[in-house]
């Protein structure tokens, strides 16, 4: 039953989860590809100057990139099942409603961990080859929070997705897009080293959100 | 009868608009009840409380025992739900929509749902979004009769078909329940369809349900008599005369009462001399009736 869930989940996001998997190749290149090239063009010196001295992130463009993919997926899936009550469909199964939703979540959060994880492994690859091993751990503590960030905007997705009140999906943007600014607020490299831990806290109690949605739903709340 | 459904005490609202309190009502067991009502009266709402899709204020329904706001998942495979307008997923294809849903249901019969859609004459790998309403809607009920479901909850099922795929959906419908003897709780706008299709009715008005029993005792007891008469005034009061409108002198009155009750009724209201005209009717005559035209 829970293959046939995810099977459905896939079928309905396949072009969507596809994309940002060559999205995130594309992307990567590019960065690896312009750093390569400033490597040749101003010399190794230059760019240790501006990332030691003037603190500038060589990766920064990937700075948006996990809150649009997590954007996608979370639309990709959420808004078919808005679309006609079609959820109704999938909390009629002969499974848990909760377990039905937590499936979903982890389609989707499955789907950004592979391209995540395959992308922070390609940096954290290309780091250690042309840098030293302090620079490598800056970069992914500098790129952690934006990942947990992508992670997040699927989660609010989800709740904002699944609230059944048009009020209630106002009142709980205004709280993504808050949540989600504060894992963007610095763009300084590695700033936000020791707040990881409280940002993990936040991401895990976002988590459990879209079940509350389906509990109004199921309540039958409207407006 | 053993019955099925139980709704205890159902009072419900929407902000301060009452819909109906205190409503009980059964689904017996084997039976298909037709729920008949004029726009919202209350049937989607019923059929969401029945459900779990929405709480009401009181009271509660009972499923096979369960209470429906919390089925079980084993509770939930004796269900096959159709929802309004045949709401399925569009990205699948119907070869895809059926290996998917035969993973949840043990009983799972294809046979049932492949048969169905030999008749639609379509390619396996045809996609949902790119099919008819109408071909949709065969799609829905043979996902639900592969199901093998015990109790079919059916919401407003000809919403959007035209007459041949209305035909087609009551027939395969009525067939499969009366051979595996399944209970099929059904609403529908178009009563004419829920006559070939139901063994009772239940027919609601805003706030209460005026009735419940088979399709048969309430066609061969409830009738339309004409009459002529000055106005209305006299017998509007009557509690057994249904919705008596006069227009030009024509009058007519519906009523579960035989032909000479309903003249010695009239006769106390001072009403004599008339001669009245017994009509039969169809379900659809009779819901009016029942229901009143406005």
């Amino acid at each position: 039953m829970e293959k046939a869930l995810l099977y459905k989940e896939w079928k309905k996001t396949r072009i969507f989860s596809i994309s940002i998997a060559l999205v995130a190749i594309v992307l990567s290149a590019y960065i690896m590809l312009k750093a390569g090239r400033s490597f040749r063009i101003a010399g190794m010196e230059h760019l240790w100057d501006v990332i030691v001295n003037r603190k500038q992130f060589i990766f920064k463009e990937l700075k948006y990139f996990p809150i649009a993919a997590g954007l996608c997926i979370g639309f990709a899936q959420y808004f078919p099942e808005i679309v006609q009550k079609r959820i109704k469909l999938s909390l009629h199964l002969p499974l848990n409603e909760n377990k039905v939703v937590m499936l979903m979540h982890t389609y989707g959060m499955g789907v950004l961990l592979c391209v995540f994880f395959i992308q922070m492994l390609a940096f954290t690859i290309f780091s250690s080859i042309y840098f030293p091993f302090e620079f490598m751990l800056n970069s992914l503590q500098t790129i952690a929070p934006w990942y947990l960030a992508g992670f997040v905007t699927y989660m609010f997705v989800a709740m904002i997705c699944l609230e059944p009140v048009w009020n209630r999906r106002g009142i709980n943007s205004l709280l993504a897009i808050g949540t989600i600014y504060l894992f963007l607020l610095s763009g300084t490299p590695a700033a936000y080293e020791h707040t990881m831990c409280l940002f993990l806290i936040v991401s895990l109690w976002i988590f459990p959100f879209g079940l509350l949605s389906i509990k109004r739903f199921k309540e039958g709340k409207q407006g | 009868m053993q019955a099925i459904v139980q709704c205890k005490n159902l009072t419900h609202y929407y902000g301060k608009r009452c819909i109906y309190e205190n409503l009980n009502f059964e689904i017996p067991k084997g039976r298909i009840l037709g729920l008949l009502g004029k726009n919202g009266t209350g049937k989607t709402t019923t059929i969401n409380i029945l459900n779990g899709y929405l709480k009401p204020r009181s009271g509660e329904c009972l499923m096979f025992g369960e209470n429906s706001a919390k089925l079980s998942p084993e509770t939930k495979q004796k269900v096959g739900l159709l929802i309004e307008g045949h709401v399925q997923y569009p990205f699948m294809n119907i070869a895809e929509i059926e290996k998917y849903y035969s993973a949840f249901y043990p009983k799972w019969k294809k046979e049932a749902y492949w048969d169905l859609m030999k008749l639609l004459k379509v390619d396996p790998k045809q996609k949902l979004s790119q099919m008819s309403c109408g071909q949709k809607s065969q799609v829905a009920l043979g996902l639900i009769l592969a199901q093998d479901a015990e109790l079919l909850i059916l919401d407003d099922f000809s919403m959007g078909l035209d007459p041949g795929y209305r035909v087609l959906f009551v027939d395969f419908l009525s067939e499969y329940a009366r051979a595996e003897e399944k209970t099929v709780f059904v609403t529908s706008h178009i009563i004419q369809d829920m006559e070939r299709l139901i063994d009772d009715c239940m027919i609601m008005d805003y706030g209460r349900i005026i009735l419940q029993m088979p399709v048969k005792d309430l066609l061969e007891n409830f009738r339309r008599y004409r009459f002529k008469s000055k106005g209305i005034s006299a017998f509007d009061h009557l509690k057994d005369l249904y919705h008596p409108v006069s227009i030009k002198g024509q009058t007519e009155v519906y009523s579960m009462l035989s032909k000479s009750e309903v003249a010695k009724l009239l006769s106390q209201s001072g009403i004599n001399d008339i001669e009245i005209k017994e009509e039969k009717l169809t379900l659809e005559e009779a819901f009016i009736g029942l229901t009143g035209k406005y």
